[in-house]
Parts: C-alpha cells; structure tokens; sequence
C-alpha cells in the first residue's frame, strides 16, 4: 500500500537535517548514513551519501533523475560472484 | 481494412475487438473510447463511417491516451533511466533478472529465458578423497 499523502515522504529526521546543514553551509561533503529507507528528496540532488549495504558504505553521488527513489536502491546488499566451476577456488 | 491513427488497420470483426489491435489499446480501453464516442461496440469495423473512425482518433486524442510508438518510447526512457541511475531495479533489468523481488531459485523463467542446467563441475586434478 503507499505511503499517506498526509505524512509526506519519509526522511530519516538525523539525515534531513545534515543535509539542510550542508546546503546552508554550501558543504559538500559526503553523509555517512545507515537509513536505506530515506527517500531521496530534490533537497539532497548534488550531495553525496555514503549509504551502508550491511558491511560496506556505497558512495552515493545523487543526480535528479534519482528522486523518488530511496537510498538502499543505490546499494546493493548482496554480491553475486557466479557458482562454483573450474579455474574458480 | 480501416485506418485509425496512421499505420494501425483493424479487421473485419467488431469495433470493440479491432481496437486492440493497436500497440497500447486493450479491451478496457477500448470499450471506454467507443463510449466516448458513442458508438455502439458490435458495429463491424467496415460498416463505420468515416465520422465514426475520425471521432475514435479524437477521442484517443483528447483521453491522452499513448499509443504505439510514443508509448514504446516512453518505455524505452523509463528503462534506460532505471539503468542509468544504476538503482536496484536498473541493475536487474540489465541483468535479466525479475525486479520485483520474486524468487529465482527456481521459477522466473519468462524474464530469464529458456531452462538451462546448471551442474557441479569437478576440479579435473581433484583425487577422491583428497582436493
């Protein structure tokens, strides 16, 4: 089911607010973050994240087109490195 | 065979099962266009006026909906976008693979093609007991 209208998109409180800090200061420097789940916003175009995968940070760098689409889909959490076979360990 | 919107020719059935014929038009759409028009959905193809047809383009107009090629184009940019921004979901369709979280243990076979297997294949230089 989709998110309520009411509520608006969802932005991790922590995160919505270094980046406001960021665009003030006009500081690109790239976000650690953890919340997958933020929803990128036109607010964060032209910023940096490194967004968490579990184990490692994805750099992050955000462009228009990917408004709309929350930080997780930019990285990836599983590896795939084929099945095993020959000349493979 | 009657001409709706350029290169599209419906047959010599009803009106209502013609219009599928066209890329982006399917039963519902249909139905809903021929009301638009009022213009009774049983009617052969071949048995309507030119009016008629003009107003079926009309109408496909002024309901905004996509048709054939525009409607494949725009298909065409949503997936190179999804690519390009390189998210979850550009990567499987690169890929091949179902984008929609289902399973690919087994099954997903329309995105992934054929049935292929998938075999351990042994070390050659393993001894038994020994690798």
């Amino acid at each position: 089911m989709a998110r309520s209208l009411k509520k608006g998109p969802f932005v991790n409180y922590k995160l919505l607010a270094k980046v406001d800090k960021q665009t003030e200061e006009n500081n690109k420097k790239p976000i650690k973050t953890w919340s997958r789940n933020s929803l990128i916003i036109p607010d964060f175009v032209g910023h940096t994240f490194l967004v968490h995968n579990g184990k490692a940070f994805t750099s992050v760098y955000v462009t228009e087109n990917m408004v709309g689409h929350k930080l997780g889909e930019f990285s990836p959490t599983r590896k795939f490195l084929g099945h095993g076979g020959q000349g493979k360990k | 065979m009657a001409r709706v919107l350029g290169v599209d020719i419906p047959n010599e059935k009803r009106i209502e099962a013609s219009l599928p014929y066209i890329y982006g038009i399917g039963w519902v759409t249909s139905r809903r266009i021929l009301e638009q028009a009022g213009i009774n959905p049983d009617t052969r193809t071949g048995e309507l006026t030119d009016e008629q047809l003009t107003k079926i383009t009309h109408v496909i107009g002024s309901e905004g909906i996509v048709i054939e090629g525009d409607l494949r184009r725009n298909l065409q940019t949503n997936l190179k976008r999804l690519q390009q921004i390189n998210c979850y979901r550009g990567i499987r369709h690169r890929k091949g693979l179902p984008c929609r979280g289902q399973r690919t243990k087994t099954n997903g076979r329309s995105r992934r093609g054929g049935k292929r297997t998938v075999g351990v294949v042994r070390n050659p230089n393993a001894k038994k007991g020994k690798v």
